[in-house]
């Protein structure tokens, strides 16, 4: 191989497989790619992509799976022709690895420090001191507090923040020439994603590795990334400069991934969902591998599988067609209902009402009879209504005590005060209380769509068993009622005879909303309905959750602690922090500002592909505070010392329709947030 | 640390009070009269009536159960029916027996128990993998007197290697013929390292299939290294905790074992006043296996306690 | 979202010998079933009758697996002692299994106070061992073979509890628990149209498993004299009584102890292929 002077990574033709023979699945298919050497390069794809197989390939880590065909090349060194004890030398020295669940990539039982320190002696050949020495400076690089004494705690002391941290400090430990991150910050909040993305952009300036960054989230790749490169089903169909895929988009799937992406700068933006699903890759088609769901493909397209084309020194893309994407790329869903809902007016009667409801969790910590109990508010006071026909959303990290709420409005969590009121009748806590008939009215979506759905029964079963249990239909008509159904959240008939284990995350969400609707119900919580989803397929759900909106005239509680999708969905939208709302008010009043500080910072945290995100405002630490007072204080850039900790600010009208819990006055808020540069694009 | 021990050991105390309590209830208030069972379906009513007023049976079970369980407190576990000797000092003499026994057999057990389940696991799939397993299955479903008189029938008949009894005079120590001692330690040991086997293989696969593991692989380690210092120390957490419990099963076993062997134990204590309806000295013998079945499992507690430093808090 | 590796969704290939071995395994609980429904109606001579001029012959053509000291033909005593000895062992199994698993689902089901009180009891019984407690039970209630039935079943019943509860809390994480208690679903459609019928399969291995260990226990406690008596052939029993024969004629105990091995493990593989099949995760067969 040649070019090793300013490549630190070729991959060529690469080819992985899981299994044999017939039933082989071809997981991977002919990649190549580089990365120069101080480069950021990101891989971008959904689930079946293939991009965590292509970076356990890089480390010849491949658990089932095995390399058909390619070349790797990691700074000189030929990866697949290695001795397993040149591997071993190799592994966590010139070439290391971030993963995606950082609490589960470090040893619950030794300190982090030793987790370092084993690494620096084996490649480093240091001795245990300075080994150890080294690591606690490794983790004071990674800007963890007191390092020193961090170095001695256990990983399920840390945060979740910290704990990837740790990993990033063990994985530069030996300054490899490529680092790899498998989706470092998926799993992680909005606001500590940020402080680990600000992590990575500081060291790749530091350290001169190349940085393979793998994601799901187009966002996350833009904002840190200098080339990208679109795996789609095992193969790389777009690649170039950040900036350049990211606004003009040459292959119809990146153009479809981008037109699926909701924005929390711009709410006019209409998603277009890519229809179809991935093909079945232990039978790759002949054609282009995305052919069956696009939407400008040819005759051709299915017959032959198109080359890599270049359409600039830096841009290649696999489609016969490139001129025929800017088209999709323009191209808004016009089926779709507009998103504001002409149903009620101003000042109408709420149909659902939270009444300052609270509730505490209390945790048994140790034996039984013994030990002790562990209480965590999960709401606190928390006050809301929604109009008939209209959309709350309530967005918070985790924590937050959004799908307690959820929770405790369908009765499956029991409020220890307040109450939950439906059509200014209060409701019996627990749902087992509720009348039939108020049950029925009040339905759930639930974040899992494969939990969701008991696994022994049949998808017609699951979708019959509101009708048999609130007799929405005679015995004889319930088949051809279920047949209705699917075919109104667009499955077929042959659907119901199919078991959920047979059926695409997507497809099976589309079962969980066709069982809500069969119970016909007026209110339906949605929780993070659309996190567990594909970017592509969440566009569908939230699609057709406002078509069903607009037909039926639904009412949401919409939980998501995805600020974008708020935008997309909601009419209103409350803020929670700790189990306090913060903020509430008009989606557009939200979003346009002056913000509430906590606000504010989930909007500066938020990765969007075409705003640079701003950099996380670091607060020095309240020295004593004891919890009284406002709880987002310890972190909060407006905080006015003296006062935020001692004194709780009330949920007050700000006089532009909405209620903030905040000592600084709007104004303040806006003069301070106006310093820094806009959020929106004029 | 030192709190968790003390809470468990309460917890432990709990433990046995309501096992003697349901000790004392299976045997006095269940259908069947003690003194019926005692003296067999052929006794006057008389003989019944003496026998249940020298037991003390007519007074109510609460008073009877706070004055048998306030004597045991003091050491004092009743009077046998058999022998008319008090049941304490046989007792703690037949329970050191089958203490040695049972420590002897998991000094033998543990190491090679958890050394093949370790082996098996890291060559998953292999050969080795399955002799190893399927060995330990046939041993781990033979009943324990198949074992022995296996044992019995090869090496001290066909081989005349090793005696068949180990039959001690009363009084002598179990140390006296140390080669009485060599078969019924093999039968224990086989039965419990065939289960730690079981036990410490199932761990091992799943801490090697973890992210950390993950993770060490790809920190370049020896492969020593990633399976002894990542994977077993985390496997043993959930191993020593099924070791205790194992810890009952393997007393229960003793019973059967010491019988094969005549071996002066608890478990044979245990079927002699069975077959003699000594019914206070059963009483006794329940409740001192069940004690020290909850102290082999609070020693595995914080054994596998002292492993997890989540715990330690 | 994705970041797993794909696995491999081709299975392993058989060999015809692992299969032939599949299928043997498979006709096993038909073969007991037989001996118990027909044991005693197949044996070639009387299991119980003497015949002191035929006493200790060696196993030959006359007497497949040789005679006892009273002459009774130990094949015919061991087909015979099937019935004995497997049927106590396949109802209590049943017994425990099934009383485990209303109050495993129960306890799962409810948690709070009432799982509590239910696991504690559970952990009191848990602490005797399992052969000491059924000893002690069979000897206060008389020994018969109902309260060996009923000792048996009462010893599997808070094993079997605990196994059912954890599979039970742990499935009750899934959503669609909560979707049932959403819609308001009773606690019986919960506990036995939502749980139970993802509970089959671990209740079919358990129940070989466990069976495997009620057959050692029947034949433990026959062997120390307890539960089943002379002149019943229980397998147990014929080891008990051929002991002092072991140098002598070794075949009288041999032959039963082989037998009880054969379907002791028999059952416990029997229960592992029923497991590879549903691809379950390894359970213990103890506790």
């Amino acid at each position: 191989m040649t070019g090793a002077s300013t490549h630190n990574l070729r991959v060529e033709n690469l080819s992985i497989a899981y299994g044999t023979g017939e039933r082989a699945l071809h997981a991977v298919r002919d990649v190549s790619f580089s990365i120069a050497k101080g480069e950021a390069y990101g891989l971008i794809g959904e689930s079946g992509s293939g991009k965590t197989s292509v970076a356990y390939a890089l480390l010849k880590y491949l658990r089932g799976g095995t390399i058909r065909t390619g070349a790797i090349d990691i700074a000189g060194n030929d990866i697949l022709a290695m001795s397993p004890s040149a591997l071993r030398d190799f592994r966590g020295n010139r070439a290391a690895m971030v993963y995606q669940d950082p609490m589960s990539s470090l040893n619950p039982s030794i300190v982090v420090g030793e987790q370092i320190a084993e690494a620096l002696r084996r490649h480093r050949g240091l001795d245990e001191r300075a080994a150890w020495q080294r690591s606690v400076e490794l983790l004071a690089l990674v800007h963890l507090p007191a390092p020193d004494a961090l170095a001695k705690r256990y990983p399920h002391q840390l945060s979740g923040g910290q704990q990837q941290r740790v990993v990033i400090a063990l994985a530069i430990a030996c300054e490899p020439d490529l680092l790899i991150l498998d989706e470092p910050t998926t799993g992680l909040d909005v606001t500590t994603q940020a402080v680990v993305l600000d992590l990575i952009q500081e060291l790749r300036h530091r350290v001169r590795s190349s940085i393979l960054f793998i994601s799901h989230n187009l966002g996350v790749v833009a904002q840190t990334c200098d080339r990208i490169g679109v795996l789609y089903a095992g193969e790389l169909v777009e690649e170039g400069l950040c900036a350049t895929v990211v606004s003009q988009p040459s292959h119809p799937y990146t153009a479809g991934l981008l037109r699926s992406m909701p924005r929390a700068a711009d709410r006019a933006f209409e998603l277009k969902p890519i229809p179809g699903s991935l093909p079945d890759l232990t039978r790759p088609p002949p054609g282009c591998i995305f052919a069956k769901r696009c939407e400008v493909a040819g005759a051709e397209c299915t017959e032959r599988r198109p080359g890599a084309r270049r359409l600039s020194d830096t841009h290649v893309t696999r489609c016969f067609f490139p001129e025929r994407v800017p088209e999709l790329r323009d191209a808004g869903d016009k089926t779709v209902a507009p998103a504001v809902a002409a149903v009620a007016g101003p000042g109408a009667q709420p149909v659902l009402e939270m009444d300052a409801l609270s509730l505490s969790f209390r945790q048994h910590v140790g034996l039984p009879f013994f030990g002790t109990v562990r209480e965590t508010r999960a709401l606190d006071d928390v006050s809301l209504s929604v109009p008939r026909g209209r959309t709350l959303a309530v967005v918070g990290e985790s924590g937050s005590g959004k799908s307690t709420l959820a929770r405790t409005v369908v009765g499956l969590l029991a409020a220890e005060r307040g109450v939950v009121r439906f059509e200014g009748t209060a409701l019996a806590s627990q749902a087992a209380q509720r009348e039939l008939d108020l049950r029925r009215r009040i339905q759930m979506i639930f974040q899992n769509p494969d939990g969701a759905l008991n696994p022994q029964l049949r998808v017609g079963d699951i979708v019959a068993r509101p009708l048999r249990l609130y007799g929405r239909a005679k015995a004889a008509e319930i088949p051809a009622r279920v047949v209705e159904l699917l075919e109104k959240v667009r499955l077929g008939a042959r659907y119901a005879s199919r078991f959920p284990h047979e059926l695409s995350g997507g497809e099976k969400q589309r079962v969980n909303i066709a069982r809500v609707l069969a119970a016909d119900p007026e209110i339906i919580v949605c929780d993070e309905p659309t996190s567990a989803l594909d970017i592509s397929v969440q566009a569908s759900v939230l699609n057709q959750l406002r078509e069903l909106q607009a037909a039926a005239g639904l009412t949401y509680l919409f939980i998501s602690h995805d600020l974008a999708v708020v935008r997309y969905i909601s009419d209103t939208v409350a803020v929670m922090y700790l189990g306090r709302v913060v903020e509430t008010g008009p989606t557009e009043t939200i979003f346009h500002g002056p913000h509430h500080p906590y606000t504010e910072s989930l909007l500066a945290a938020l990765p969007e592909i075409d705003k640079p995100r701003r950099p996380v405002a670091a607060v020095p630490p309240l020295p004593d505070w004891g919890g009284k007072g406002c709880l987002f204080a310890p972190r909060c850039p407006r905080r006015i010392d003296g006062l935020c900790e001692r004194v709780a600010p009330p949920l007050a009208d700000t006089g532009d329709g909405r209620l903030m819990a905040c000592h600084v006055p709007l104004s303040g808020l806006a003069a301070a947030q106006a310093a820094i540069p806009a959020t929106e694009p004029a | 640390m030192v709190t968790f021990v003390v809470r468990r050991l309460a917890f432990m105390m709990l433990i046995l009070v309501s096992v003697s309590f349901l000790t004392f209830l299976i045997v006095n208030v269940l259908p069947g009269d003690v003194a019926n069972t005692i003296l067999g379906d052929f006794a006057t009513p008389d003989q019944v009536e003496a026998l249940r007023q020298r037991l003390g049976l007519n007074q109510p079970v609460l008073y009877r159960y706070v004055e048998w369980a306030a004597g045991m407190v003091h050491g004092d576990f009743g009077i046998s029916l058999k022998t008319n000797q008090p049941i304490g000092p046989t007792l703690w003499g037949r329970l050191k027996n089958s203490l040695i026994l049972a420590s002897l057999g998991l000094a033998v057990a543990i190491p090679i128990g958890i050394g093949l389940g370790v082996v098996a696991a890291v060559y998953k799939g292999s050969f080795l993998d399955r002799a190893i397993t399927t060995t330990v299955v046939i041993i781990f479903a033979l009943p324990e007197y198949v074992i022995g008189l296996a044992l019995i029938l090869i090496f001290s008949i066909r081989w005349n290697l090793l005696p068949a009894s180990s039959l001690v005079l009363p009084g002598q120590s179990v140390f006296s013929n140390p080669l009485t001692l060599v078969l019924p330690i093999a039968v224990v040991a086989l039965g419990m390292l065939a289960y730690f086997c079981q036990v410490t293989r199932a761990s091992m696969i799943a801490t090697l299939n973890s992210g950390y593991v993950r993770t060490a692989v790809l920190k370049g380690l020896h492969k020593r290294s990633v399976v002894v210092k990542h994977a077993l120390r985390n496997a043993m957490i959930p191993t020593l905790a099924e070791i205790g419990l194992s810890f009952g099963y393997s007393l229960g076993g003793l019973v059967v074992i010491e019988t094969v062997f005549s071996y002066p134990g608890i478990g044979q204590f245990l079927v002699q006043a069975i077959q003699n309806r000594d019914i206070p000295a059963l009483q006794a013998a329940v409740i001192v296996v069940a004690a020290a079945y909850s102290i082999g499992n609070l020693i595995a507690d914080v054994g596998s306690l002292a492993l997890n430093p989540k715990l330690r808090v | 979202m994705s970041g797993q590796q794909p696995q491999t969704t081709a299975k392993p290939a058989v060999s015809p010998w692992e299969r032939l071995s599949q299928v043997a395994i498979l006709l096993f609980p038909a073969l007991l079933f037989f001996l118990i429904a027909f044991g005693p109606l197949v044996t070639p001579y009387s299991p119980t009758n003497f015949d002191p001029p035929n006493a200790l012959r060696a196993p030959g053509e006359a007497y497949l697996l040789g005679t006892d000291e009273f002459g009774r033909d130990v094949f015919s005593r061991i087909v015979a002692g099937a019935q004995p000895t497997l049927l106590p062992a396949l109802i209590s199994t049943f017994i425990g299994i099934l009383l485990g698993t209303i109050t495993g689902l129960a306890a799962a089901y409810y948690r709070g106070r009432r799982d509590e009180i239910i696991m504690r009891v559970m952990d009191v019984l848990l602490s005797f061992p399992a052969l000491i407690l059924s000893m002690l039970i069979i000897v206060t209630l008389g020994a018969n073979m109902v309260t060996l039935v009923l000792a048996i079943g009462f010893v599997f019943w808070p094993r079997s509890a605990r196994l059912i509860r954890s599979a039970a809390i742990e499935l009750a994480q899934h959503e669609f628990i909560d979707a049932a208690r959403a819609r308001g679903e009773s606690a019986f459609h919960i506990m036995f149209r939502e749980i139970l019928p993802n509970m089959w399969g671990i209740i079919i291995v358990d129940f070989t498993l466990r069976f495997a260990s009620a057959v050692l226990l029947v034949a433990s406690l026959s062997y120390l004299g307890i539960g089943v008596s002379p002149p019943t052939p229980a397998w147990g029993l014929l080891v008990k009584e051929g002991q002092p024969l072991l140098q002598m004629a070794p075949w009288v105990v041999i032959f039963p102890c082989v037998v009880i091995a054969i379907v002791s493990v028999g059952s416990v593989m029997f229960g592992e292929v029923i497991r590879r099949r549903l691809t379950l995760p390894d359970r213990r067969i103890l506790s």
